[in-house]
């Protein structure tokens, strides 16, 4: 027992000489650990948060949009087989006139029951009252538009609603599980400056939208271990006279579903690449503990001849990992509580949340240390086994001087033309080829990691560009309230400072394949738009064809369709017709999915003539101005896109999502990068300590020994690089494959400068770890390698 | 190679002149044991080498023999005392001083050998030959102690006197004013030490360098000009040889 204590302490000793060490790979492992209690934590936290708001606010299950049902049908609806809640409202929207806003601001309103309580989709309040029951005027607004503006209660607003200007009184702020995203309709960003959601009587808003005694929205709640499906079926059959779109569920829900594929890409990012941290962490721990177990040989051998068991004698060095693991996990909660909690307030700002707290995935971090500390276990064991397993006396020697044979390389004669010292360096990576392999992936995974960030920055300005600049060409989208006729077409057309238009018209469809159905809308366009571009993969125009559907890739996907194959497409608006139809081709699309057709064939499959839903502008940005004025006059216009500020607000809010992640994983990823040279270095110095002292007492100066020692570590560095990029580059792919969604795909673009940043990391830490050992060196003990075999 | 000015008169390196290679005055090293207790391993040391001479260090173990060859070869700072290397002051050089002197000077063949293992004895006496001034060429030194039919074999493929030897050639290729050796037999057996002994013999001869052998063994003592006595890091007395006997006589 005394024994084993003496030795804890001289390897306490050993191990306060392997400080730096020890910092680098606690530093690695904690990078790792904060990257998962951070990512996880988000992913717990978001679940948690939205299973209980969902919970408490009774949002609904199921959702029915419709053109017009009376509400004498509500009795039918609420008896139909799962159904535990119904609730009706109206729905409609309106365009808003805010003092000092030019650009047009546009909302969607719902009715609030005369009888209150909410049955379903309650609000949370966050200031002031709803509407007073009765009350003609009192609006509730969403809390994303109120506090982009700084609206209040009592505050006043003006706005038109179905073609005529009302004034409304503020009441209240409130929330909605319906909206925790605060977007348009088929939007991925919030864009809380030109969009909200309000609320008011239902009496009040039914006459305003002509839907007196009628309703045209639907929320059920199921009763539990209700079968959604019959619950949906029912309610299209008692829908389908009343104009019903499709009945969808909650996984359909526009912002349930940004929600769920945020939450997706949180997951995305929250395994692979801290499992790649941890990964270089165990590596790291295990290349110095066995390069320590390797300077214990005689100890072991002594704990051996006094009867220890190997396995206690393992035991004993493992527990020095341990000082590492506990540093790391202890600077991990700290930082990846404050980074976690961080995010969480950064997620406050773009969802709204009534709560939202930072919940720690302790399972999750359990496993990462055990999955790390496994790893670490696995690479000293092999060690510790070789050195126990020597018999005592034997150990009880130094270890013998390796055995050397001329190196591969030389036999190709390369020998002659470099000096012994190179030599020196090229026989020592040859013959221990695994630990010079494992050193180079280390280094080379030190290259990867900053290649993600960086990819994450280019994917998102190629987004950018191939989005708005290549694709959608048009200045402004005009969305009409109802679909008009050619004069409709043409009064756009008309507006002030329109140099083009190109008509759209949007119909609500539900495409079916096999078993599979998909609700959404498609989009008629002109044969080759100009405006709004449809692209292929390459950037490359695609015309529509004259009948079938062109899809975005991501939907094909989903939907297992290829080219060629048959798809059926039952239109819910109009006479409803149903059509058998085939996939022609795929579009290239990154944000949301989107199906189209060419618009004649589309009119022609409704029945109609030269009816549009819309149209894409291209507006003279000199009478900006006038057309801003122009459009807020016309009551048909809905709503009006401005494509340079929805451009704006991606830039803001992805700089503003992204930006933080990007900072950490960088700063991580030098951490990192630092970190396995700097322990490469070390133990390459612990292992040529002997030879570069006694090159010193033969009169080679500092300089040239670090040089020795610096040449073998830079030849490792450099063939890491290269396949350290590469590594990179697949480790974007992944996660940028498990993070993309039907909301949002990340192109994998990873451009020149961010290949160079990740290299020049890599190159700038061995320079520094370079600096660290030459100084290490010029304090090497010449005398003490004299006075003993090693 | 500028630092060769640092140490003219190499070329005299034939025949004595009377002037001492090394001259030591009062030289202490003093080792502090925390912060009471002091070791002198060297307790004021007067020594004058001469070119050419082969002197060996006889002392007991801790007399200071190693403190004291170290501190020749410029290996290790003295705490007190001057020493001069021709006109050069070694007391007071700096680093780089120091290691131009060993580089260009120097030759040392130490107990444990201290050879690279991932080179051949070719090439660890290349590694010298290639930072020195005039050297001869590895073969020519290898040749010199009897390892041609060796010079591809890696150290761990040679015997202990075998590699000793290696090691000789390394000391020598450089063709240094002062051969430093400690306890260069001290590792091996009667006949391989023999050998290696005569190494050094042959090189103080043919090669006119300073040789001066550390060792526990008072026979080697009779092939020295000079048998310098330490004890508790003082000389006690210097013994001059009649006449030398040839290494390959002794026996122990
Ligand atoms: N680094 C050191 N720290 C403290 N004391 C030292 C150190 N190096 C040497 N000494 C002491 O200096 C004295 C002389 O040591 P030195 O190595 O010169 O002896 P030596 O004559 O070469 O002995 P040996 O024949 O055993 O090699 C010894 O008492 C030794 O303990
Ligand atoms: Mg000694």
């Amino acid at each position: 027992m005394s024994v084993m204590r003496a030795l804890d302490r001289k390897l306490l000793r050993d191990l306060s000489g392997m400080k730096g060490q020890m910092t680098a790979i606690a530093l690695v492992m904690a990078c790792g650990l904060s990257m998962m209690i951070m990512a996880r934590g988000l992913v717990v936290s978001l679940e948690e948060t939205e299973r209980r708001y969902y919970g408490t606010s009774r949002f609904a299950d199921v959702f029915c949009e419709l053109k017009r049902a009376p509400l004498s049908l509500e009795s039918s609806l609420a008896a139909l087989p799962g159904v535990a809640a119904a609730e009706t409202r109206a729905r409609g929207v309106l365009t808003l006139d805010i003092p000092g806003m030019r650009e047009p601001v546009d909302g969607m309103i719902f009715s609030l029951p005369e009888d209150r309580p909410q049955r379903l989709n309650l609000l949370h309040l966050k200031a002031g009252r709803l509407p007073a029951p009765g009350s003609r005027d009192e609006i509730a607004v969403s809390s994303g538009f109120a506090g982009a503006h700084g609206f209040v209660p009592g505050d006043e607003l003006a706005g038109t609603v179905y073609g005529v200007r009302r004034r409304f009184r503020i009441t209240g702020i409130a929330m909605s599980p319906e909206f925790i995203y605060e977007t348009r309709a088929g939007e991925m960003l919030p864009d809380p400056r030109r969009f909200g959601v309000f609320w008011m009587n239902s009496g009040e808003l039914s006459r305003a939208l002509g839907l007196e005694g009628a309703f045209n929205s639907l929320s059920v709640r199921l009763s539990p271990g209700a079968d959604g499906d019959e619950t949906k079926a029912g309610i299209d059959r008692l829908l389908e006279p009343y104009g019903g779109l499709t009945a969808y569920d909650r996984g359909d829900h526009p912002s349930a579903k940004l929600m769920r594929d945020e939450i997706r890409q949180l997951k995305g990012f929250s395994v692979a690449f801290p499992a790649v941290f941890l990964a270089v962490a165990a590596f790291m721990t295990s290349a110095a503990l066995t390069r320590l177990v390797k300077l214990q040989r005689q100890q072991i051998a002594q704990l051996k001849a006094f009867g220890y068991s190997p396995f206690s004698v393992g035991a004993h060095f493992l527990k020095f990992a341990l000082v590492p693991a506990v540093a790391a996990t202890l600077l991990s909660l700290t930082f990846g509580m404050w980074a976690g909690r961080a995010f969480v307030s950064l997620y406050h700002r773009f969802f709204q949340l009534p709560y939202l707290e930072f919940i720690p995935d302790w399972g999750a971090l359990a496993a990462g240390i055990a999955a790390t500390a496994a790893a670490v276990v696995l690479g000293v064991l092999s060690a510790v086994r070789r050195a126990a397993s020597l018999p005592p006396a034997e150990a009880m020697r130094p270890e013998p001087p390796a055995d050397f044979s001329p190196s591969r390389l030389e036999k190709m004669g390369i020998h002659r033309l470099v000096p012994p010292s190179f030599r020196m360096a090229l026989r020592n990576l040859e013959r221990r080829p695994w630990q010079a392999f494992f050193t180079a992936l280390g280094l080379s995974l030190a290259a990867a990691i900053p290649v993600l960030p960086g990819a994450m920055a280019d994917g998102v300005d190629y987004l950018m560009e191939f989005q708005w600049s290549l694709a959608q060409r048009q200045d402004a989208t005009a969305a009409l309230l109802e679909p008009g006729g050619p004069d409709a077409f043409s009064s756009l057309e008309r507006l002030p400072g329109v140099l083009s238009a190109e008509p759209f018209r949007a119909v609500p469809v539900v495409l079916r394949t096999g078993h599979r159905k998909w609700r959404t809308a498609v989009t008629g366009l002109p044969r080759n738009p100009e405006l709004n571009r449809l692209l292929d993969r390459d950037g490359r125009e695609i015309s529509l064809p004259p009948a079938g559907l062109v899809m975005s890739e991501k939907l094909a996907d989903i939907l297992e369709l290829s080219p060629g194959d048959g798809v059926t497409a039952e239109v819910r608006e109009g006479r409803r017709p149903v059509v058998r139809t085939v996939l022609s081709g795929t579009v290239s699309d990154y944000a949301g999915v989107a199906v189209y057709m060419e618009i004649d064939a589309l009119r022609k499959l409704l029945g109609e003539q030269g009816t549009v839903s819309g149209a894409y502008l291209a507006v003279d940005s000199l009478r900006w101005n006038d057309f801003l004025a122009e459009v807020k006059k016309t009551p048909r216009i809905a709503s009006v896109g401005s494509t340079a500020a929805v451009l704006e607000n991606f830039r803001r809010t992805t700089a503003e999502m992204m930006g933080m992640s990007q900072a950490v994983y960088y700063v991580f990823s030098i951490i990192v990068s630092f970190g396995v040279i700097y322990n490469g270095a070390r133990i390459a110095l612990s292992e040529r300590g002997r030879d570069l002292a006694t090159l010193r007492v033969l009169g080679f100066t500092k300089r040239e020994v670090s040089g020795i020692l610096v040449l073998e570590l830079a030849l490792l560095t450099l063939a890491a690089v290269g396949p350290g990029l590469v590594l990179g580059r697949w480790l974007t792919e992944a996660v940028m494959e498990s993070a993309g969604s039907e909301t949002m795909r990340f192109p994998v673009i990873i451009t020149g400068r961010t290949y160079v940043m990740a290299a020049v990391t890599v190159l700038f830490s061995s320079l520094f770890s370079f600096a660290v050992v030459t100084r290490r060196i010029a304090s090497l003990d010449l005398l003490g390698v004299l006075k003993s075999g090693e | 190679m500028e630092n060769r000015e640092f140490f003219p008169g190499r070329e005299s390196g034939e025949g004595r002149t009377g002037t001492p290679l090394f001259r030591a005055s009062s030289i202490t090293k003093i080792y502090h044991q925390g912060t009471q207790t002091e070791v002198r391993a060297l307790d004021g040391v007067d020594l004058e080498l001469f070119d050419g001479e082969l002197a060996v260090l006889l002392g007991a173990s801790g007399s200071g023999k190693s403190t004291l060859l170290n501190i020749l070869g410029g290996l290790d700072i003295p705490t007190g005392g001057r020493l001069f290397y021709r006109e050069d002051e070694l007391t007071g050089a700096d680093e780089d001083l120091l290691t131009a002197f060993r580089r260009d000077s120097v030759g040392f063949v130490f107990q444990f050998y201290n050879l690279i293992p991932s080179l051949t004895a070719r090439e660890n006496v290349a590694l010298v030959t290639e930072i020195a001034p005039d050297p001869m060429t590895p073969e020519e030194a290898l040749e010199l102690v009897g390892l041609e039919d060796r010079m591809d074999h890696f150290p761990s493929q040679l015997s202990g006197g075998q590699q000793q030897r290696v090691a000789i050639a390394r000391a020598i290729a450089k063709r240094p004013e002062v051969l430093l050796c400690d306890e260069p037999t001290g590792a091996l057996d009667v006949t391989t030490g023999i050998t290696v002994l005569e190494a050094v013999e042959k090189v103080n001869r043919e090669l006119g360098t300073l040789a001066v052998v550390i060792t526990h063994n008072a026979a080697i003592a009779s092939m020295a000009d000079r048998v310098i006595f330490l004890s508790g890091g003082k000389i006690t007395s210097i013994r001059g040889n009649e006449r030398r006997m040839p290494a390959r006589s002794l026996s122990w």
